[in-house]
């Protein structure tokens, strides 16, 4: 091996370490932001110990000791209807809002400022969760009950489902819009004709997987007197009644997992290989990070 | 020694991608596997360092059964052979510096390489073999921007930087165009005669094959149909390589050949 | 006219329509009925709902001589200062829990990407098990651990914990499932271990993603955090619903307030770093 002829340039062609400085400053922020967590949080640390003995006899006390109570049964599938109904009902209500303002929002189909505005405006409705929407807004106009929850579920997806939606907008080919322009259209034919074709089965799946998350949601609206199997599951855990509990809990995971996989199935008939992630992808804007090319 | 011993490999779809080989290969030759797509060239380079596991015979790599192997001892026997690849196979997303070191994680301990801690022994090899190919400059540089003959070299140093004593090397200038294969192809004879490396390479193009290596071995439809050298592989061998005349496509630089 | 015949005989007949649509129109419709019925559903009546919007409107504007009492549109800011305590407990228990749910996402969405799972019997228990995970709402975990371990910010921090772990983990899994197999192969093909692989091969290549993903996650943690309270999970939820209890309607305006603000930085300093990471 006579490497030293042949070894190239001389080690001095090497190049130098690029500096870590601007990554190690990031890294003692975020350590620093932990820290403060860690120190500000009040827990009981001596309660870690008793954690994983606790939430076994949790456990134990809802499926083992006497096993789930199956008379509980028929109540809890009629409270879980109820959460998919207010789900469903939600889920239509964030879909008939956002498909508008989602249009309006996209900067290639609208104005510049009407089209920030609106961004702003759904990044607001975004920040609050179904159950502060419920307590604060529509139990107040509603009343206690099914519809409250359906309209804060409504109202919450509209944040996410209208930015979706901007987003898929932007993301169309902007031949068949010129054509439909050329051809002298209307803005609202324009985006009939021209951009809704091309985005209404993204769109559609969108609805869906909004949908498979509603299903959550609803299953706690309960707990503020919203709807759903929420309030069974806080009382019958309140009140101590595990063995009730754990029935309820085995129909919330049933059923969510039984639409999940319903949904899943129609959503990858409307699009082919539409994953969760290309999904949120869209909903977190980032570009540059899927394609692989990133400089 | 690399010695292929009525060697079969049968795809779990029926596909009779090799069969019986039987074929030595001795120490520090260069040797070249042409053939049609699909004739079974990247299966037989696979079979070599167990990426496809054998149907039938075996091959035995300096003494060991790759067929009898055990997962530990194939991971043995993988870090004495470098693999150079068509696409490359590197990493876009990190340092060339990052890529080269692959080459050396079958030495590094785990709790190290999960870390990235190499050994600076470990990253002074890489850093040599980077030189070798004449690319060191790159080296902090990420592997996304390099263009394909650069990605390439990037590719054959992370090879060097097992240390290995055979190389495989599967289509390693398909992807790139003629002057950069020259290149390429050139960097591999080097290593071929300065290191002593016993380097196995797939081409489809037959100038190429002719100008750079010893012998060749022709594949048809998982057969071995020719085994011979460079000098000896005239037109009407290739005709029964590829079971019809040469085209330009065959060819690199359609005029250079005949 | 012979040769309008002729072209009308070379005209394509109209194909028939797929199934698909009726029948999902359909489907779509008897649900949608069943759900707002009286009888079967949550007996949505529009015309009922448009008459509860003027009740809704007083507590918007509601005047009172106490200024806790007064309506949403009149923030009693003096508030302010009782809230800034749980505020700051939401955000670390946000934090916490990003931090310890993101770190355990990494290692266990190997386990079940069908890239890198070390064996098809783990990869199948790992999603069945997830899609368990997956199936419980944050507000019920938190109440089974305020049942296992009582009130306060721990049984938070592990409701968003669980919660973290089956979102990560699913975004991240097809993010691997979709990497670059070629590193992977000149992996094995020198003769690194299978983690080692997964570190140097598969990693690298989704870094990008999973800062993203992780960024996306502390801010549903901050959004979720900010009602766990409401069973005792710690955090400004129990303040939320106890004024919300008393009508104190400009208290919980204040909340709110400051729910969006946080909210808003949070996602500001988040798209920034995004866009600097990537």
């Amino acid at each position: 091996m006579n490497g030293t002829n042949n070894a190239g340039p001389p080690r001095e062609s090497r190049p130098r370490r690029p500096s870590n400085a601007k990554r190690n400053v990031a890294f003692i922020f975020a350590l620093l932001v932990i820290v403060g967590s860690v120190l500000s949080v009040d827990i009981k640390y001596e309660r870690l110990v008793d954690l994983p003995a606790g939430i076994w006899l949790v456990v134990y006390k809802m499926y083992f000791e006497r096993g789930p109570d199956l008379s509980y049964l028929g109540v809890s599938i009629e409270h879980m209807v109820q959460s998919i109904e207010i789900a469903w009902v939600g889920t239509i209500i964030g879909a008939v809002l956002s498909l508008p303002i989602g249009f309006v929002a996209a900067k290639n189909v609208s104005s510049g400022i009407i089209s920030n505005v609106f961004r702003q405006v759904l990044n607001g409705i975004r920040a609050f969760p179904e159950l502060v929407l419920a307590v604060a807004i529509f139990i107040p106009i509603a009343g206690l009950g099914p519809v409250a929850g359906a309209l804060a579920i409504g109202i919450h997806s509209v944040g996410t489902l209208g930015k979706l939606t901007a987003e898929v907008v932007e993301g169309i080919d902007a031949g068949p819009v010129e054509a439909a322009r050329a051809s002298g259209g209307r803005w609202v034919q324009i985006q009939r004709w021209g951009v809704l074709p091309q985005v209404l089965p993204e769109i559609v799946a969108f609805w869906l997987y909004r949908f498979e998350i509603n299903i959550r949601a609803a299953a706690v609206l309960g707990v503020v007197g919203a709807g759903g199997i929420g309030f069974i599951v806080q009382q019958t855990i309140v009140f101590g009644r595990f063995p009730l509990a754990g029935t309820a809990l085995l129909v919330v995971i049933i059923a969510t997992i039984l639409v999940d996989t319903v949904s899943g199935w129609v959503r990858r008939r409307i699009i082919e290989g539409v994953e969760t992630r290309r999904i949120v992808d869209a909903e977190i804007e980032q570009p540059a990070l899927v394609d692989g090319s990133a400089a | 020694m690399i010695v292929f011993d009525h060697a079969s490999v049968t795809y779990p779809g029926g596909v009779h991608a090799l069969k019986d080989i039987s074929l030595e290969i001795p120490d520090g030759e260069m040797m070249v596997i042409v053939g049609l797509s699909g004739a079974g060239k990247s299966t037989l380079i696979r079979a070599i360092n167990g990426l496809v596991p054998l149907t039938d015979g075996d091959v035995i790599v300096d003494g060991v059964s790759v067929r009898k192997a055990s997962g530990d001892q194939l991971r043995r026997l993988r870090s004495k052979i470098g693999m150079i690849f068509q696409t490359f196979n590197l990493v876009k997303r990190t340092s060339v510096l990052n890529n080269v070191l692959m080459g050396r994680l079958h030495t590094t301990g785990t709790a190290r390489s999960l870390f990235g801690w190499y050994k600076p022994a470990d990253v002074e090899i890489a850093m040599q073999a980077l030189e070798r190919v004449d690319i060191v400059e790159k080296a902090y540089v990420r592997a996304a921007n390099l263009s394909g003959g650069q990605q390439q070299r990037v590719g054959i140093a992370r090879a060097l930087a097992q240390e290995p004593t055979i190389i495989l090397a599967d289509e390693p200038v398909a992807s790139l165009d003629p002057p950069t294969s020259h290149v390429v192809m050139r960097d591999l004879q080097r290593i071929n005669r300065d290191l002593g490396i016993t380097t196995i390479v797939n081409l489809h193009f037959l100038d190429l094959a002719k100008v750079y290596c010893e012998r060749i071995i022709g594949l048809r439809a998982g057969e071995l149909v020719y085994d011979g050298t460079g000098a000896q592989a005239d037109e009407g061998v290739f005709r029964d390589i590829y079971g019809r005349s040469l085209t330009a496509d065959d060819l690199l630089e359609a005029p250079s050949l005949t | 006219m012979t040769v309008a015949a002729g072209a009308e005989s070379r005209r394509p007949a109209k194909p028939r329509p797929s199934l698909a649509i009726p029948i999902g129109l359909v489907t779509f419709a008897v649900i949608t009925w069943i759900s707002v019925s009286r009888e079967f559903g949550i007996d949505l009546n529009l015309g009922e709902l448009a008459e509860n919007i003027t009740r809704g409107a007083r507590i918007l504007v509601r005047e009172d001589t106490n200024p806790a009492d007064r309506g949403l549109l009149n923030p009693n800011w003096v508030f302010l200062t009782e809230t800034a305590e749980p505020m700051l407990e939401t955000f670390a228990m946000a934090v916490l829990a990003s931090v310890m749910g993101c770190g355990l996402a990494l290692p266990v969405s190997f386990l079940v990407s069908r890239v890198t799972a070390p064996n098809g019997l783990v990869l199948s228990i790992g999603r069945a098990i997830l899609s368990v995970i997956r199936a419980i709402p944050d507000i019920l975990y938190a109440l089974l651990f305020v049942a296992a371990v009582g009130v306060g910010p721990l049984p938070g921090i592990l409701a968003l914990l669980f919660f973290n772990i089956g979102v990560t983990v699913k975004l991240l899994s097809e993010t691997v499932d979709g990497v670059d197999p070629g590193p992977i192969e000149a992996g094995r093909a020198s003769g690194a271990t299978g983690m080692q692989t997964t570190r140097w091969a598969v990693v690298p290549q989704i870094l990008p993603n999973y800062v993203a993903y992780s960024l996306y996650v502390f801010e549903l943690n901050i959004r979720a955090s900010t009602v766990l309270g409401i069973v005792g999970a710690g955090g400004i939820g129990r303040m939320l619903y106890r004024e919300y209890g008393f009508f104190h309607w400009s208290n919980v305006s204040v909340i709110i307030v400051e729910l969006f603000v946080m909210v808003f930085l949070i996602e500001l300093v988040s798209i920034w770093l995004r866009r600097r990471l990537v």
